[in-house]
């Protein structure tokens, strides 16, 4: 089953310490797994919405897709309410201090969905000498689920979202799409 | 139009261009101590500031100002040269207020350095970049004449030499 | 005198160079660059007496893309996808203005059912831009109900500009002297089921949404921009149509086969926000009529001009500026080429870039509330303006 590893983030910053993450105070493996399998079931992401693919996340909390389906609704503005950061577009260097303190904001257990290929890698953005972007945001937060696409559809974010949860949970909890099961 | 509005001003060249190649009505060639005095003519006569950008060339850095009129379309481009060493143009501004910013992002962009900016910092780029990106090799500069779109001269003082005169009696674009 | 001459050592370079005001009692506040308002990476740096914005100054650059760069480092023809990116509310108003640029500068002729087909689809672009603007406006004053809406119509939109142009939302389908592709049965039909389908609609909205008490509170007389405000500052698009100034360059410069079409520019006089509401209301509906008329005289043809540029073709020596009007206000590209493999430079002129500089002017003396209506009414896209 998958939980929370207690580790030390170290930041880059220069001016904040480690972020160390506790151990839960119930170690009772059966009430863990209840818990996670809650956790997963209610993820509230928060709205960090960078660039175009913002828009497809906004799409997939609309009523065609409907991501309230799967738990994930209440999008915060604030980290400090949410547990699942969604990086949509593109990071910059300049709002790179940004992302990482972001980051440290969030209470734990806390994850991370890196949308879209500037998120997982620089995307169409990396080239030669380039001097702005940050080349995929792992480099600044430790990733949990990488969905590429430049934008990847809706549908693929609520795939990502899946993944999290089997992540969380050990297990999938929705169905297959057609032609992809194994 | 321009024609008549720039009488008065000592202008290096003034071409009419065909606006269905190139897109503009108008290109003046200025000395940078006359730029301002050709924003308040434009000013007076409510044309809008589209936008300030430089192109990197053999002969300097050449700051283009584009401005258009809402009522009576025609496109103005306003082209001032300084030097690849002393890139230094005035500011303007206090006359066009959106120049601020445009002015800014061309420093970022190029070096150049806009005398009388309010706010003189980056605009686009990290306050720690010391690189400016649009700056080019000097073995990959083109020549201003090459590139730009001059139109047919109307007036053009008889020192200014970065456009020979056989090459601007075009209306625009010469063959690739 | 800037807060870092005054010894400020904390906060980061922005908020250590801002000038100090006259006062000593006021609140310097931080918006963004993350906020829930879904513009994008926007910071606002406000001095505040209480709720008052006694001074506003934006701070840019947190979603630099280097496209000017890119265009150096590219050929045209791979420039193209940079173009969807560039205003993904939009997409195809930028690509129309760079493939513009490059025929201007070389003579090219676009054949007629390519034009058509442009006109067409960048029509519906613009419907699913202020859709998304009118969702993400109205959430930013607190009605969470017309973004389910608007986004309900985008599906549907999205889904036949799919057809057409291979992509929901950052569209590069127009190439240099046509489209990528021709349009089919499927498409015409699922458009002319659309048609019908909106206009219904928007009486709802009309309804729901514009009349609201509360919105029209919200929005009249807050933020009025007089001509000469907007010249300062080169504003363009919806701004300067919501203060009288019937500036639309799609008539203007008699662009492509718009006026074969019998549309009319939408303008109000108020020069409130409530203006600027108004006028991308009636913009939607000026494109439906548009894209109406465009379907029922779809000339026969091909979609490509003869002897099309092949994909490593280099644009020929010269300098153009094509100017459209893109959801937003006047885009811009101005190319200038030396004949090699890659174009010299290319300059984004970007509406939001223009309007949003006249925010802080603006923004003196009123409401935050009302600083962030003003904000709204401006349609912002913050990878346009950072480029």
């Amino acid at each position: 089953m998958a939980a929370q590893n207690p580790t030390i983030v170290t930041p880059d910053l220069p001016d904040d310490s480690g972020v160390y993450v506790a151990p839960p105070v119930i170690a009772i493996k059966a009430v863990q797994d209840v818990l996670d399998v809650c956790r997963a079931m209610s993820l509230w992401p928060m709205t960090f919405g960078l660039a175009c693919c913002a828009i497809e996340m906004m799409a997939t909390s609309m009523a065609r897709f409907d991501i309230s389906r799967f738990g994930a609704e209440v999008f915060r503005p604030s980290p400090r309410q949410s547990d699942l950061l969604i990086v949509a577009g593109t990071v910059t260097k300049k709002v790179a201090p940004a992302v990482v303190r972001l980051y440290q904001q969030m209470p734990a257990p806390r994850f991370v969905l890196a949308l879209g290929n500037c998120a997982i890698s620089g995307g169409p953005f990396k080239f030669e000498n380039q001097y702005g972007i940050v080349e995929g945001v792992d480099e600044l937060i430790p990733v949990d689920v990488y969905v590429p696409g430049c934008p990847p559809r809706p549908e693929a974010l609520l795939e990502g979202l899946f993944q999290i949860q089997e992540k969380m949970t050990g297990r999938r909890w929705w169905p297959q799409p057609q032609g992809t099961e194994e | 139009m321009i024609e008549t509005l720039f009488e008065p001003l000592p202008v290096l060249c003034l071409g009419k261009c065909d606006p269905a190649r190139t897109g503009l009505a108008w290109s003046v060639f200025l000395e940078a101590g006359h730029l301002r005095q050709a924003t308040e003519i434009l000013y007076r006569a409510r044309y809008c500031l589209e936008d300030i950008t430089a192109i990197d060339a053999e002969e300097g850095y050449l700051g283009v100002y584009h401005f258009d009129h809402m009522d009576q379309p025609g496109r103005v481009a306003l082209r001032v040269l300084a030097a690849h060493d002393a890139a230094r143009l005035p500011s303007i501004a206090d006359i066009f207020q959106g120049a601020e910013w445009h002015e800014r992002e061309t420093t970022d962009f190029y070096g150049i350095v806009f005398d009388g900016n309010p706010n003189p910092v980056p605009l686009l780029l990290m306050p720690e970049m010391t690189v400016h990106p649009l700056q080019k090799e000097p073995g990959a500069r083109a020549k201003l004449a090459d590139v730009l779109a001059v139109g047919e001269i109307v007036r053009r003082e008889p020192g200014f030499d970065l456009i020979p005169p056989q090459a601007a009696a075009g209306s625009g674009s010469t063959e690739a | 005198m800037r807060y870092e001459e005054m010894g400020l050592t904390e906060g980061d370079f922005y908020s250590r160079n801002f000038e100090k005001g006259a006062r000593d009692d006021t609140l310097i506040l931080n918006l963004g660059p993350q906020h829930p308002a879904t513009h994008g990476v926007l910071r606002i740096i406000v001095e505040m007496d209480g709720e008052y914005v006694i001074r506003a100054e934006p701070v840019i650059g947190y979603l630099h893309r280097m496209h000017e760069k890119m265009a150096e480092g590219r050929q045209i023809y791979q420039y193209i996808p940079n173009m969807g990116r560039v205003d993904y509310g939009h997409a195809l108003g930028w690509n129309w203005a760079l493939v513009g640029a490059v025929e201007r500068l070389a003579g090219f002729e676009v054949p007629e059912r390519a034009e058509y087909i442009r006109v067409i689809t960048t029509e519906l672009n613009r419907i699913t831009s202020h859709l998304l603007w009118w969702g993400a406006f109205t959430l930013d004053l607190g009605a969470i109900t017309p973004i389910m809406y608007a986004f309900d119509d985008r599906e549907q939109l999205l889904d036949i500009l799919q057809i057409a142009t291979g992509s929901r939302l950052t569209h590069s389908s127009l190439r240099i002297g046509g489209v990528c592709a021709d349009i089919n049965d499927r498409f015409i039909e699922a458009c002319k089921a659309f048609i019908p389908h909106f206009r219904a609609r928007l009486p709802m909205y009309r309804d729901l949404v514009t009349g609201n008490i509360i919105l029209r509170k919200r929005l009249e007389g807050v933020g009025v921009f007089d001509a000469d405000l907007l010249r300062r500052y080169g504003a363009s698009g919806p701004v300067v149509r919501g203060s009288g100034i019937a500036y639309d360059i799609r008539k203007a410069e008699k662009l492509s086969v718009y006026d074969r079409f019998d549309w009319s520019v939408a303008v109000r006089s108020e020069g409130d926000s409530m203006a600027r509401y108004l006028v991308r209301m009636d913009e939607m509906e000026q494109s439906l009529n548009i894209v109406e008329q465009a379907l029922d005289s779809l000339p026969a043809g091909k979609v490509m001009m003869p002897k099309a540029p092949k994909v490593t073709w280099a644009v020929p020596k010269g300098e153009s500026y094509f100017a459209f009007e893109g959801a937003r206000g006047k885009v811009g590209i101005h190319l200038v080429s030396d004949g090699g493999k890659n174009p010299y430079k290319i300059k984004l002129r970007s509406p939001c870039f223009s309007n949003l500089s006249l925010f802080a002017e603006a923004a003196q003396g009123t409401l935050l509330a009302d600083a962030l209506a003003i904000l709204g009414s401006l349609d912002l896209v913050i990878p346009e303006i950072d480029r």
